[in-house]
């Protein structure tokens, strides 16, 4: 192949090199109004009354929109296909506030002086009511009923703040423990951790010409934008237009609709453009965080390390909104589950329910992490009470190409699933290499002393999908130039992932042309085919899979007009090195040739194809995951002091892009098995909403990661591609959590693994 | 109140208020590469050099700027003109969002200007300042330590 | 925000005057890091003192350090005097404080008066034995920084001008030691310690503690315990566990107080080994 597998640079990479003002927010709009949200100082509470007029009278202040004066139609923030698996429990404003930092109203002023001091003359009564902060109380007889109204729909049980279950059994689980030699039981701990995307959520709405609204915005999920704006504001569909310019990360909290649709009602209202950006601190009062999760598993397992029985049970907090509750909580057992297939006996279930605490939503790895935390800390029990290598163990268990796992047809998204075989699966090679890397053998067990630190490695073996089956689809067109250059145009979301370039590295391989001569413009829903968006791992392989048959398909209109001036028929040619070429004799015509006859000479056409790919299965990804940690034993400080990722996502259409979706992604990791959480008060509020008191890991902090690509071929991957975004995210915090039972022999259960925790666990220890 | 200072080589005398933000000043003037990620100093993607030296500029007046140098990425280099850490940069995969980089990339400016041979760790240590959330910073710190091997070899500005 | 006014005081007497005519709605700044971070509502004009002549670091005749109010940490961390003081202790301390970006607007002064209960430099600067001059409307004024804390300092600098921080010299050696969740962090704990050996025993010793969360303050049981005694490992252990008991501990967002009373003792003793080791080393 001579594009796809290398490295290129991206092709978005010199714009962003050189600071070029491809933003949301680096557009300046004459004229444009700042928007600000007023937010809820309690945790639960009716809005009794609520008076604008100061605030309304104050020059420079163009609208207020409070639940008095918008439509009430209930809705999901989650930026999800179409219908939304998510319940609608969400309204533009309501009656009721539900967490410390609801929408209460919106101001739009000249400046955002103005609309700061706007929010303070708001006047709003509220009455307080009893409010759920423990997710283990929310289910409890008697608790405060958060989703009390009416017209809410989709929520499971909201009498008692369930917002989705799910109960899934595979063969007889009670006789699958009875009859295992050993049993283990884990029950770990994820508290709120939250994405921090450089980039806070922001907005540009306004009305063009021809009174439609455009709604420029950092979003991964422009399509869904459009259609849950339409139903929240009760516009019809056509009338928007959203553009996704450069986004500043997203990691899932840009899955979300939490400002497109305030920004868009108050564009309507003072007909000027509205800018709207989250502060840091709304980013963690108001945006989205990862579900905090309890999970429980228990393990049996034969004498000789076959794993014959599994059982998860999983507590999930999504908060005061139910945005994705159902589809991560799945997600918990379908993407680890099927990684033990050998376990006949299986069952998953657990509840995720309603607190008045910040709302949880999409976060890479989407549930999986937390399963695989609880899974593959088990895993390493049980390998202790086996007395077996916990690489041996695993080994021993996983699943392999050419197997399955009825889990896959067992759960899907927020529905049944779909059979699938996995028809690529390296992951026992990436446990060999990284093993290899850490010094497994050497290392492990030794309890190497450095003064008072000790050294311990752990590891951690996760799976992924890539996409989500027969639901997410993507469309690509392909565009000729006369001059032999094409244009790609993709609904495909890159919010830094570097899937522009990946695309046009599949397009630029299957038109023989260097990736230079594809210009790759995503996303804009007047001018980029539909696309679900950049989640679930999806990109390359739905949205890849889109741009290779597109471009099969111009490369097909190519060849035609090819065939008629070579006098060869289109069979026996090819496209090569810009050029359509005979296979047989050689002959060949350079592309800009074939262009300018076909739009100007003869039998004139635009050579142009649009197709769509919907994934017809979910093929996983594989990692293994390896770390040294040393443990601080006097103060419970880890430091980690290597880490090894290998990964097996198929062919890597851009090893260096591919590299650093798993090296970011196990950064991420590290910053919340060391340092990050969201702290609550007693009162529901966040107590550390800054980067000053919420740490994310720093250059100084992590060690290099060493990322390793064990290409496979995945058969029905684009160029044999499959997903690398999310998987990484799952190893650090097992890995790290068994790290430190190997240096110093105490299990920790609950992230962040601070000094404070660890050092308590070593004293009780001892 | 009206102030005189260098911005990017050039001459600016300008309006501005008494307590305006060095950021919000450099954004209206359209170095839109000064970014606002927190506006509390931690995260980085605001910094500028002045005379010099790395300093946050959403925690700096506007009003210290008078009669100094301010750099911002857009003075080290353009599309047409890369300057040899923007192409180092590029090159080594060190860009995924890109919001961070206009801060990464004038650190790393500040850093092989005194220290033309750091180490890693000392590349980690000079860029720990500036948060990056998507590259787990290994290609970010390839990417300096790849510029400082072309700066010793005279490929520089 | 009110902000109506910038000034650019061009020496000590226009800073005074500026910051007295404003009666508490002025305030000075140099890197404002602080000030820019959480404005008091009631500021109105800004008092910029960068020029005001106190900036620069020399020695003294006694070889001690003098380090004007507006150098920025990172001049100081950079500098050569630093250096050469105390075998680069503060150049230590320095490279353990924030971060580069922070460190090249912050000030020492600044550190001085914002005095955050968990910041690095008061701990040191008060095991240093530090000594501050600011000028009041009166004269000009000097005392030792630790005291200074013991009185309403915040309401001194709300009608004076600090100027700069003494550093007496000290024959012997000082540590630092910082504990933080990660890098750039404030600290969970920090302590520094110094010790001189005469003899073959403990001539003096100087043991603050910091971050706890409350500021720095030097815990004199544990210099006393030191002060005599020859510098065993057992006896700096010691050290540290009356360490623990010495100070005063409580929670906050990052710790809490049993944690940081369970490390003291490691910290303490860390502190203190590496300066004994470095005692020996001149000897």
């Amino acid at each position: 192949m001579k594009v796809v597998g290398k490295s290129v640079r991206k092709v978005d990479g010199i714009p962003l090199a050189t600071g070029q003002p491809v933003f949301t927010l680096d557009v300046d709009l004459p004229g444009a109004a700042v928007g600000k949200v007023l937010r809820s100082p309690y945790a639960h509470a009716e809005i009794v009354r609520i008076d604008t007029k100061k605030a309304e009278e104050l020059p420079g202040v163009l609208c207020i929109l409070h639940h008095g004066n918008v439509p009430r139609t209930p809705y999901t923030t989650a930026g999800q296909g179409w219908p939304e698996p998510s319940p609608y429990d969400t309204f533009l404003f309501d009656k009721k506030v539900r967490f410390v930092g609801d929408r209460v109203a919106a101001v739009a002023a000249i400046s955002e002086e103005i609309a700061d001091e706007a929010l303070r003359l708001i006047e709003v009564e509220y009455r307080e009511l009893p409010a759920v902060l423990d997710p283990e109380e929310a289910t409890a007889p008697g608790a405060p009923v958060i989703h009390d109204e009416e017209d809410a729909r989709g929520i499971h049980d909201p009498q008692r703040n369930i917002a989705a279950a799910i109960d899934i059994r595979v063969g007889d689980i009670e006789r699958g423990f009875s009859e295992s030699d050993v049993v283990v039981e884990t029950t770990c701990e994820f508290p709120y951790v939250q994405h921090v995307p450089l980039e806070p959520h922001c907005v540009v709405a306004y009305l063009d010409e021809e009174d439609r609204l455009v709604i420029r915005s950092a979003t991964q999920v422009p399509f869904h934008v459009r259609r849950i704006v339409a139903r929240a504001l009760g516009l019809p569909l056509s009338r928007i237009r959203v553009v996704k310019p450069r986004i500043g990360g997203g990691f899932g909290t840009k899955q979300e609709i939490i400002l497109e649709d305030v920004a868009a009602a108050l564009a309507l209202r003072v007909r000027r453009p509205v800018v709207m950006k989250y502060t840091r601190a709304e980013e963690f009062t108001s945006a989205r965080t990862r579900h905090p999760m309890k999970v429980r598993v228990k393990l049996g397992a034969k004498k000789d390390g076959r794993i014959h029985a599994i059982e998860m049970d999983v507590l999930s907090n999504t908060g005061a909104y139910g945005t994705h509750s159902l589809t991560v909580l799945s997600n918990v057992g379908s993407k680890t589950l099927p990684l033990y297939n050998k376990a006949p006996h299986l069952w998953f279930h657990g509840k995720a329910v309603y607190t008045n605490l910040p709302v949880a939503g999409a976060y890479r790895g989407y549930g999986a992490t937390q399963g695989y935390f609880a899974l593959e800390v088990a895993i390493d029990e049980l390998a202790e009470k086996l007395g077996m290598d916990p690489l041996e163990l695993r080994l021993k268990n996983h699943i392999r190409a050419g197997e399955s796992s009825p889990i896959f047809e067992k759960i899907g998204e927020g529905r049944e699933g779909k059979a699938q075989v996995v028809k690529s699966c390296a992951l026992a090679e990436c446990i060999r290499e990284g093993a290899k890397r850490i010094g497994w053998y050497e290392k492990r067990g030794k309890h190497l002393w450095d003064g008072p630190w000790v050294h311990g490695v752990g590891m951690a073996v996760a799976m992924q999908g890539s996409g989500i089956t027969d639901i997410d689809m993507a469309a690509a067109t392909v565009v000729m130039n006369e001059d032999g250059t094409f244009r790609l145009l993709v609904g495909a979301t890159d919010l830094g992932t570097g899937s522009d370039t990946i695309l046009a590295q599949i397009a630029a391989e299957t038109l023989g042309v260097p990736v230079e001569a594809i210009s790759v413009y995503s996303s804009d829903t007047d001018f980029t085919p539909f696309d679900t968006g950049a989640y679930a791992s999806s990109t390359t392989y739905v949205s890849g899979g889109a741009v290779l048959r597109a471009a099969r398909e111009v490369k097909r209109r190519i060849l035609e007009v090819g065939a008629a001036i070579l006098g060869d028929p289109p069979e026996d040619l090819d496209l090569a090195e810009s050029y359509v070429v005979s296979k047989k004799t050689g002959k060949r015509v350079p592309l800009s040739e074939v262009g300018h006859r076909a739009m100007y000479v003869t039998d004139q056409k635009h050579i142009i194809a649009t197709a769509s790919f919907v994934a017809p299965e979910s093929p996983p990804p594989f990692a293994a995951f390896f770390a040294e940690v040393a443990v601080d034993t006097e103060t419970g400080i880890v430091r980690v002091v290597r880490f090894v990722g290998v990964a097996d996502c198929g062919t890597p259409i851009n090893p260096a892009l591919a590299e650093g979706q798993l090296e970011g992604a196990i950064v991420q990791g590290i910053g919340h098995t060391l340092y990050e959480e969201m702290l609550i008060s007693s009162r529901g509020g966040v107590r550390n909403p800054s980067l000053f008191d919420y740490r994310i890991p720093t250059a100084a902090d992590v060690p290099e990661i060493e990322a390793v690509l064990i290409p496979t071929d995945e058969p029905t991957g684009p160029y044999g591609a499959k997903s690398i975004g999310e998987i990484g995210i799952n190893g650090p915090a097992p890995a790290i959590a068994n790290a430190i039972y190997d240096a110093v022999g105490v299990r920790l259960y609950r992230i962040p693994f601070t000094p404070e925790r660890v050092l308590r666990a070593l004293r009780t220890r001892s | 109140m009206k102030v005189y200072f260098e911005l990017n080589g050039e001459q600016k005398y300008v309006e501005i208020k008494p307590g305006e933000r060095l950021l919000d000043l450099l954004r209206r003037l359209g170095m839109k590469s000064v970014k606002e990620g927190c506006r509390t100093g931690e995260c980085g993607s605001c910094t500028v050099l002045l005379d010099g030296r790395p300093v946050r500029s959403c925690l700096t007046f506007a009003a210290k700027a008078k009669g100094h140098r301010i750099t911002t990425l857009e003075g080290l280099g353009s599309p047409e003109d890369l300057h040899p850490l923007q192409e180092a940069f590029l090159e080594t995969g060190a860009i995924q969002c890109g919001f961070c980089t206009p801060g990464m990339i004038l650190v790393a400016y500040h850093l092989l200007s005194h220290n033309p041979d750091p180490t890693p760790e000392e590349v980690r240590e000079a860029i720990s300042g500036n948060l990056c959330r998507c590259t787990g910073y290994a290609k970010i710190v390839d990417a300096v330590l790849l510029a400082a091997e072309r700066k010793r070899k005279g490929d520089w500005r | 925000m009110a902000i109506r006014r910038y000034h650019y005081a061009r020496d000590v007497d226009e800073a005074l005057s500026l910051l007295l005519a404003y009666e508490g709605r002025g305030a000075l700044l140099a890197g404002g890091v602080d000030l820019a971070r959480g404005p008091g509502t009631d500021v109105e004009g800004l008092i910029d003192i960068t020029a005001a002549g106190l900036g620069g670091i020399s020695r003294d005749a006694k070889k001690g350090l003098v380090i004007g109010a507006t150098v920025t940490l990172e001049e100081i961390r950079t500098s050569r005097e630093a250096r050469d003081y105390l075998g680069g202790f503060l150049t230590e301390v320095m490279r353990h404080v924030a971060t580069l970006p922070l460190r090249c607007m912050a000030t020492l002064g600044g550190a001085v008066v914002s005095a955050h209960p968990w910041a690095d430099i008061p701990t040191a600067l008060i095991a240093l034995g530090a000594e501050v001059a600011w000028r009041n409307e009166e004269r000009e004024e000097r005392a030792p920084l630790e005291e200074l804390y013991r009185r309403p300092f915040r309401a001194i600098f709300r009608r004076a001008v600090l100027t700069e921080v003494r550093l007496p010299a000290w024959g012997g050696a000082f540590a630092f030691e910082k504990v933080s969740r990660n890098a750039g962090d404030i600290a969970l704990l920090n302590c520094a310690c110094g010790l001189g050996v005469k003899d073959g025993k403990v001539a003096w010793a100087r043991v603050a503690v910091g971050a706890t969360p409350y500021r720095a303050a030097r815990l004199t049981g544990v210099e006393e315990l030191l002060v005599g005694e020859s510098p065993s490992a057992e006896l700096l252990a010691e050290a540290g566990r009356k360490a623990a008991a010495e100070a005063k501990v409580g929670d906050d967002l990052r710790a809490s107080a049993e944690w940081r009373r369970a490390v003291i003792p490691a910290l303490v003793r860390r502190a203190l080994e590496r300066a004994a080791r470095e005692v020996k080393g001149d000897a």
